[in-house]
C-alpha cells in the first residue's frame, strides 16, 4: 500500500477508536451537553436574558457554551490516553505522530458539532428564532474546526504539565480569541437575516484559522510528544 | 563564573545616560500639544513601550524557533528572558495608556481593539509562566515554551485583526497618508523625541534581556552543580 493511504488509515483508526470508546462509555458528548446546557441556564439568570432575545446575545451565548464544554471533551480526549498510558501505546504505532493529532482532532470536532448540533434546537426552543440556517451550520463547521484543532494541540500541551488539564482553558481561551469573535459576529450576522457579504469576511478570516491552526498541529505535536 | 560582556556595560551606560536625555527631550524640547495639553506626552514612552512589547514577543517566537531546531539551551534562556521583559513592557504601555486615556477619553478603558490585543497579549503570555512553572524539566519546558511562544505570537495578530473590524476609537498617528502628505501627523520636534524613545526604548530592551539571559544562565550553572 501507498504510505498515504498508510496515513489516512492510521488517522481513520484513531478516529474510530474515540468513536467507539465513545459509544460505549458515553461519558464525553453527554457531559458536555449538560455542561452547555448549564451554561446557557447560568447565564440566563446571571444576565437576566429574555425569550426574545437579540441576535447578537443569542450568537454570543451559543459560541460561549460551545467554547466551555469543548474544553471538557478536550481534555478527557487526552487524558483518557494518560490512562493506563494508552499514549505509549500509541506513540510506539508505526505511524506519523501528526496522524495521531489529526484522528483525535477529528474525534474532537466530531463530538464538539455534534453538542452543537443539540443545541442548535434547544436555542430555537428557548430564545423563540429559528436557529436552523445551513449557513449557521457551516460557521459551527468551520469555528469549530480551528477551535478544536488550536485545542486539540493546546490539551496535548497541558497534559505533560503537572497541573494536567487544569491548565486547558488558561492556555486556550486567550489563543482561541480571534476565533470566537469571528464566530459570534458571523453567527450574529446570519441570525440577523443579513445577506452573506456582510459576514463574508469573517467566514474567510475563519477559514484561514483553520488552515493556520491545523498546520501548527501538523508541526508541532511531535514535539510536544516527544520524550 | 562568567564575567559580564563589555558590550553590555557599554549598553548598561548608554541606557543609563539615554533614558533621562529622552525624558528630557519630551518634558522640555517637544511643544506642547494644541488640543490635550501636556498629557500627550505619554505618547512617546507609551507607544515606545508598546512597539518593545511586541518586538520583544517577536523575539521570544523566533527564539522558541531556533531552540526547536537547534535544542541549545542559550535560546530557550533568550526567549523566556524576552517574554518576561516583554510582559512588563506590554504592562507600562497600558498604564501609560490609561494614564492619557483618563483626560482624553474621560474613561481609564475603553474595549478598543488595541486595548483589547494588549490586555489578552499580557494575558497569552502570563500563560507562559504559568505552563513553564507547571513543568518538571527544564528541557520539558524548554520545548514546550518553545512551542507556546511560537504559537501565541501568531495568534496576536490575528487577535488584532479580528477585533480591528469593529470600530476603534484608538488615534492613528502613524497612518498611510496621513494630512500633509507626510506619515506622520507629527512636528519636527515630536518626530524627533518620538524617534528618541523609540530608538531608547529598543536599547533598554535589548539591555534588560540580556542581563535577563544571563541570569538564566547563571541560574542554570549554579543548579548544577547544587545536584
Amino acid at each position: 500500500m501507498n504510505p498515504f493511504w498508510d496515513y489516512l488509515n492510521a488517522i481513520w483508526n484513531i478516529l474510530r477508536k474515540d468513536l467507539q470508546v465513545e459509544w460505549r462509555g458515553k461519558q464525553g458528548v453527554p457531559v458536555m451537553l449538560v455542561f452547555a446546557l448549564l451554561v446557557v441556564f447560568l447565564f440566563n439568570f446571571a444576565l437576566q436574558l429574555s425569550p426574545d432575545l437579540q441576535a447578537g446575545l443569542a450568537a454570543g451565548l451559543l459560541w460561549v457554551s460551545l467554547a466551555f464544554a469543548s474544553t471538557l471533551g478536550l481534555n478527557r480526549s487526552v487524558s483518557l490516553e494518560q490512562e493506563n498510558k494508552a499514549m505509549d501505546g500509541l506513540l510506539m504505532a508505526p505511524v506519523d505522530r501528526s496522524a495521531i493529532f489529526f484522528g483525535k482532532f477529528l474525534s474532537n470536532f466530531s463530538f464538539t458539532f455534534l453538542v452543537g448540533l443539540v443545541l442548535l434546537p434547544v436555542f430555537s426552543l428557548f430564545y423563540q428564532q429559528n436557529m436552523f440556517k445551513s449557513m449557521l451550520v457551516l460557521v459551527i463547521i468551520l469555528g469549530l474546526g480551528a477551535y478544536t484543532s488550536l485545542g486539540t494541540l493546546l490539551a496535548a500541551l497541558s497534559i505533560q504539565t503537572r497541573t494536567r488539564d487544569v491548565l486547558l482553558p488558561v492556555l486556550l481561551y486567550p489563543l482561541a480569541l480571534p476565533i470566537l469573535i469571528a464566530a459570534v459576529e458571523a453567527s450574529r450576522s446570519i441570525l440577523a437575516g443579513q445577506p452573506i457579504s456582510d459576514y463574508q469576511s469573517w467566514m474567510t478570516f475563519l477559514l484561514a484559522c483553520n488552515i493556520l491552526f491545523t498546520a501548527a498541529g501538523l508541526m508541532f505535536f511531535e514535539t510536544i510528544l516527544e520524550e | 563564573m562568567t564575567k559580564k560582556p563589555k558590550l553590555l556595560k557599554f549598553i548598561d551606560i548608554l541606557c543609563l545616560i539615554l533614558v533621562p536625555g529622552a525624558l528630557v527631550l519630551i518634558l522640555f524640547y517637544t511643544p506642547t500639544e494644541r488640543v490635550m495639553g501636556s498629557v500627550q506626552k505619554v505618547f512617546y514612552f507609551h507607544v515606545s513601550a508598546a512597539w518593545a512589547g511586541m518586538l520583544s514577543f517577536l523575539i521570544a517566537a523566533a527564539a522558541g524557533g531556533v531552540y526547536l531546531s537547534t535544542r541549545r539551551q542559550k535560546w530557550d534562556w533568550l526567549s523566556l528572558s524576552s517574554i518576561e521583559v516583554g510582559l512588563v513592557f506590554g504592562l507600562i504601555a497600558i498604564l501609560s495608556g490609561m494614564i492619557w486615556a483618563q483626560p482624553i477619553w474621560n474613561t481609564w478603558w475603553v474595549w478598543d481593539p488595541r486595548l483589547t490585543t494588549t490586555a489578552i497579549m499580557e494575558l497569552i503570555y502570563l500563560a507562559y509562566f504559568i505552563l513553564r512553572s507547571s513543568l518538571n524539566t527544564p528541557e520539558s519546558q524548554a520545548r514546550l515554551g518553545a512551542v507556546y511562544a511560537i504559537v501565541s505570537a501568531a495568534t496576536v495578530p490575528l487577535t488584532f485583526f479580528s477585533i480591528r473590524l469593529f470600530r476603534t476609537i484608538h488615534p492613528v498617528v502613524i497612518a498611510a497618508g496621513g494630512s500633509g502628505g507626510s506619515a506622520f501627523n507629527m512636528t519636527p520636534r515630536m518626530l524627533l523625541a518620538f524617534f528618541v524613545s523609540l530608538f531608547v526604548f529598543t536599547l533598554l530592551l535589548i539591555d534588560l534581556v540580556w542581563h535577563r539571559s544571563r541570569l538564566a544562565k547563571i541560574q542554570a550553572i549554579n543548579q548544577g552543580e547544587g545536584v
